[in-house]
C-alpha cells in the first residue's frame, strides 16, 4: 500500500468515535417502534390459483352464452319503413314567422328611426329654403 | 454466534434485536464517517439513528449481491445528503474549531489529520468515495453502487482526489487540480 493510502487509513482510525451506551439504547428503542415495510409482496399482486383462472373463464362464457340467448328470444318485430311521413314526423315543429319576427324586431326599429329622421331633415331643408 | 445473513433474514422476518445485533459492527464506522459530514457530534448521532431506522424500514429491499455495508453506506451518505440540503446556512460556514466535531474526535497529533484536508478541499460525493476506498477498503465496484455512481466516474474521482491530497500532504500548491 502506498504512503497516501496508509496515511488516510491511520488518520481515520485517529478519529475517535464511538457510539454511547445512552445511544445504543435509544437506537435499539426507535428500532423496535418500526416494523420493516414488505418490499416487492405490496408491488406484486398475489398469486392467482389455476382454478381461479378457469372459474374466471367459464364464468365469462356463461355470461356471453345467457346474453346470445336472451337476444334470441326476443320475437322479431317488423322493420319499420321509413316513409316520407314518419320523416316529416320525426322533425320537430319551429315557429318560423316567431323566429323571424324576433330575428328582425330590432332591425324594423332602426329602419323606423332613420326613416324617421330623413322625414325631419327634408322639412327642416324645405323650412330653410322657404317651400 | 449467528452469521451475517443469518441476522439479515431474522431482521427481514421483522425481529429488530437481530437487525440490532446486525449493525453492531458498522455502528462505530458509520458514526465516523456522519462525523465528517455533520455540524455537530449530536447531528451524526441523530442522523446514524436515522440511518439504521431506514435501513431496518427498508431491509426488505436489501439485494444479497451486495455487501450488506455497501448497502449500509448507500442509506448513510443518503441521510447526510440530506441533512446537508436541509441547511439553510452553508455546512462550512456553521463549522468552527471549537465546535467541529471531526476536530473533537482526532486525537492530538503533530500533523494535521489528512481527512481534515480532505473535506476541505473535496467536494462531498469525492470525499465519500475516498472515505469508502481508504478508510473502510471498499472496492471501487461498491463504491459506485454506494454512491450511485459509474465505475469510471469512480475511478476518475478518486484518482483526481488522490492528486489533490497528495499535493496537500506534499505541500505542493495542487489546489487548482483539485476536483469539486
Amino acid at each position: 500500500m502506498d504512503k497516501l493510502a496508509n496515511r488516510l487509513r491511520r488518520d481515520a482510525e485517529n478519529i475517535d468515535a464511538k457510539v454511547s451506551d445512552e445511544l445504543d439504547r435509544r437506537i435499539r428503542a426507535s428500532l423496535h417502534g418500526v416494523t420493516p415495510v414488505s418490499g416487492q409482496q405490496a408491488a406484486v399482486p398475489p398469486a392467482r390459483s389455476r382454478g381461479f383462472w378457469w372459474a374466471s373463464s367459464l364464468t365469462g362464457i356463461a355470461a356471453a352464452a345467457a346474453v346470445i340467448a336472451i337476444v334470441n328470444s326476443q320475437p322479431e318485430a317488423p322493420p319499420q319503413q321509413a316513409t316520407p311521413a314518419n320523416v316529416l314526423a320525426a322533425v320537430p315543429k319551429i315557429d318560423w314567422k316567431a323566429e323571424s319576427a324576433m330575428m328582425t324586431a330590432q332591425l324594423q326599429q332602426e329602419l323606423d328611426a332613420l326613416q324617421s329622421d330623413i322625414k325631419k331633415a327634408e322639412k327642416r331643408v324645405k323650412d330653410d329654403i322657404g317651400l | 454466534m449467528k452469521t451475517e445473513t443469518q441476522l439479515i433474514v431474522a431482521a427481514q422476518g421483522g425481529s429488530a434485536d437481530a437487525f440490532a445485533d446486525l449493525v453492531q459492527l458498522y455502528r462505530d464506522r458509520l458514526l465516523r464517517f456522519l462525523l465528517t459530514r455533520c455540524a455537530s457530534y449530536a447531528d451524526a448521532e441523530d442522523a446514524l439513528q436515522d440511518t439504521l431506522i431506514n435501513a431496518y424500514r427498508y431491509i426488505n429491499s436489501y439485494d444479497p449481491r451486495w455487501r450488506f455495508s455497501t448497502w449500509l453506506y448507500r442509506i448513510a451518505i443518503r441521510n447526510a445528503g440530506k441533512l446537508h440540503t436541509a441547511d439553510v446556512v452553508e455546512l462550512g460556514d456553521l463549522r468552527d474549531e471549537e465546535n467541529d466535531p471531526l476536530l473533537q474526535c482526532i486525537s492530538d497529533s503533530e500533523t494535521e489529520n489528512l481527512w481534515i484536508s480532505a473535506r476541505r478541499l473535496l467536494n462531498d460525493e469525492v470525499f465519500a468515495a475516498m472515505w469508502l476506498r481508504y478508510a473502510e477498503d471498499l472496492s471501487v465496484n461498491d463504491i459506485s453502487t454506494a454512491l450511485d455512481r459509474s465505475v469510471s466516474w469512480t475511478k476518475v474521482n478518486l484518482m483526481r482526489g488522490r492528486q489533490t491530497l497528495d499535493a496537500a500532504m506534499n505541500g505542493t500548491d495542487n489546489e487548482s487540480k483539485a476536483y469539486g
